[in-house]
């Protein structure tokens, strides 16, 4: 019988015969990378949910921390890049901890990455929700979005999105091609318009740019820079599948890099662009009051390109959204699917769908999940679930590429000085980045620890905490409560400590695992569980 | 020219009524047969690399099976089990291409035609691209 297995399978269908079938299989490869790693970072929808909140911290400065922001994320795309050459497990950051670190620690990084996926649900649906209503002209409707209305059709969106995840429904690349060239043409036009309105003057409260907006030193006090900065990781988050998905590019050695290279430019910016456009038209006071705080881009847009073209970037904010949505639910799904691989989790959460084809039980359950987090949110939460999330996601970000950051560093170890190269790119980038993103963490602990410094500003959660204390010659008290974003970010994160005990008490298989060390830097590591790759026949 | 039977198989009922039907085609022309099963992860994930070796062992089975159903109808015919890394239709289209395929059998999903455009239908978009002859077999009644 010759049943021909999967890897002899892809090579009884030589790479030659489609790229002669003028399918230019190369320029789709750095097309789709490019695309891939911009469409998942959702530059609209990122500029959309946190334009407005950077600017309400760090003020005038914004576009410094959209600047700065990028360098912790571009160094551990570093860690990401050379983990993922060892092993392309679709576990990511959970397999490499694991691997290096240990199987606790590992397990946590999944939680983690589980976590913030699931924290940055209720934003993604009530922008979704909110811009929505925008779209038809229903702005009173729209402004509401803890209302029943906006929250009804974010629990929509997130039904659908769930839904096209377990079907796996897909763009083909062409359409995806378009909507994102007209997300990334829409924001610049946005941009120019914008300032050039600002130029020829005329516009109530407008400021002209200033070079010094990009000065972070002008930021004060460290906290809010570093707020800022956990802030506008968010946006970049995502960009880091540029950099690893171009492993399975079909073609050259060279597209990765470039595909890296360009959507890193494209991003950079756009998001310096727009954000000195935004706060030039109407001044910083425009973005961060009440009433545009939260959909910044619906208020600007309507101001700057006038109702119907308005609408372009409304439209433009939700298809970035929907391919957000998605490229938040299919790596989540993955991530658990990976750990109920490697015994990390339940069998179920393994499951492929028969027809389908997609690890259905888990995709189902986060879209489940979501939605009872995304209501109770909103319940719990009425003024102000688009901050709260937004603040809190920094939180779990900088903890799963923290631990990115220094898994590579550990799994390497014996690599990082045998060549000038190994040493910035394993060594270096990802410690650095890595330590930053801890400090980042650390320092937003006390920052949002007071509730006055989230966005509510009085709304304190867990009033029963108070305590005070000096540490390195600063005070530090809490009064009554904690900022919500500090319990969501960090509250989430350490219910993962007592599940994993619980786990590990069940289910010790996974827990007995050894760390590793890698043998070199360009070949793929063994398997993680012995028996995982499919021993047929 | 090998002129290979190519079979998309997917463990439905319309691709068992296909490998039937196929069966007997490469008995007719006394020709190899291929059966197809291919699959590719949506990409903007981001790795997948186990979530695949799953999917490959699923992909396995599900071809081993098919070789033996198709054994066991006529054991005289020479079967091939292919388990290709692309989506569905692309995956058809290229074992299609490196056999020199003659026809690309395929099953009818069934589905009413709303669904198939919703869902996207393999036979529907085969029959757009493909350069050689398809032939849909409708599912029927089992």
């Amino acid at each position: 019988m010759a049943v021909t297995t999967g890897d002899v399978g892809v090579s009884s269908v030589p790479e030659e015969s489609s790229a002669g079938k003028g399918l230019k299989v190369g320029a789709l490869g750095l097309v789709s990378s490019l695309v891939i790693g911009v469409a998942s970072t959702a530059p609209a929808y990122s500029l959309a949910a946190t334009l407005g909140f950077v600017a309400l911290v760090v003020g005038i400065q914004a576009p410094a921390v959209m600047l700065l922001a990028f360098v912790p994320m571009l160094f551990i795309a570093a860690a990401y890049y050379y983990l993922n050459r060892a092993d392309p497990d679709c576990g990511t950051t959970f397999t490499w901890v694991t691997r290096a670190i240990g199987p606790k620690t590992g397990w946590m990084a999944g939680w983690g990455i589980l976590v913030t996926d699931l924290v940055v649900m209720p934003n993604l649906a009530s922008i979704a929700g909110s811009y929505t209503f925008h779209l038809f002209g229903a702005h009173g409707i729209a402004n509401n979005t803890t209302g029943f209305w906006v929250t009804s059709v974010g629990v929509i969106w997130i039904i659908v999105m769930t839904a096209i995840c377990y079907i796996g429904i897909e763009l083909s690349a062409r359409t995806q091609v378009a909507l994102l060239g007209a997300e990334i043409v829409i924001l610049f036009v946005f941009a120019i318009i914008a300032l050039a309105r600002v130029y020829s003057g005329g516009i109530a409260h407008s400021v002209r740019p200033s070079i010094q907006w990009l000065n972070p030193f002008k930021i004060h006090p460290i906290g809010a820079l570093s707020a800022g900065m956990l802030l506008a990781v968010f946006i970049y988050w995502g960009w880091d599948t540029a950099v690893t998905v171009n492993e399975e590019a079909r073609d050259s050695r060279r597209t990765p890099g470039r595909a890296a290279l360009l959507s890193t430019l494209v991003l950079l910016l756009i998001y310096v662009v727009v954000s000195f456009a935004a706060q030039s038209f109407h001044g910083v006071g425009f973005l961060t009051n009440g009433n545009n705080v939260n959909d910044v881009l619906n208020a600007l847009g309507g101001a700057v390109l006038g109702g119907g073209w308005g609408k372009l970037l409304i439209v433009c904010v939700l298809t970035s959204a929907s391919s957000s949505t998605q490229t938040t639910i299919l790596p989540a799904a993955r991530s658990s699917l990976s750990m109920a691989v490697h015994k990390a989790l339940p069998k179920k959460f393994a499951d492929i769908h028969p027809r389908y084809l997609s690890p259905g039980f888990s995709t189902l359950l986060f879209g489940a999940v979501s939605v009872v987090w995304y209501v109770a949110l909103t319940l719990i939460s009425p003024n102000d679930v688009l901050a709260n999330s937004i603040l809190a996601l920094g939180f779990g970000i900088a903890f799963y590429y923290g631990l990115t950051g220094f898994a590579c560093v550990f799994y390497y170890r014996k690599h990082i000085f045998k060549s000038f190269k190994n040493f910035i790119f394993i060594g270096v980038a990802p410690f650095l980045g890595a330590a930053i993103l801890t400090v980042l963490f650390v320092i937003a602990i006390f920052y949002y620890s007071d509730p006055i410094n989230s966005s509510t500003g009085d709304q304190a959660w867990l009033p029963f905490i108070h305590f005070n204390f000096t540490f390195l010659h600063q005070h530090f008290y809490v009064k009554k409560g904690l900022g919500p974003p500090l319990v969501l970010g960090v509250g989430l994160l350490l219910i993962g400590v007592p599940l994993m005990l619980i786990w590990k008490i069940r289910n010790p298989t996974f827990f007995q695992r050894d760390r590793e060390v890698a043998e070199t830097v360009d070949a793929p590591a063994p398997p993680l569980t012995p028996g995982v790759i499919p021993v047929n026949d | 020219m090998a002129g290979d039977i190519i079979l998309g198989y997917d463990g439905s009922a319309g691709s068992k009524a296909a490998l039937a039907v196929a069966v007997s085609v490469a008995r007719a022309f006394d020709a190899p047969l291929s059966i197809v099963f291919g699959y590719e992860p949506n990409p903007m994930g981001g790795e997948t690399a186990d979530y695949k070796d799953k999917l490959e062992k699923i992909g396995d089975e599900m071809v081993g099976s098919a070789v033996a159903a198709a054994k066991k109808i006529d054991s005289s015919v020479r079967v091939e089990a292919l388990v290709v890394p692309l989506r569905p239709v692309e995956s058809l289209l290229e074992a299609a291409t490196e056999r020199s395929a003659r026809v690309i059998v395929v099953g009818g999903s069934g589905e009413r035609p709303i669904v198939g455009a919703i869902l996207g239908s393999v036979p529907h978009k085969l029959l757009h691209r493909s350069d050689v002859p398809v032939l849909v077999v409708p599912a029927g009644d089992e």
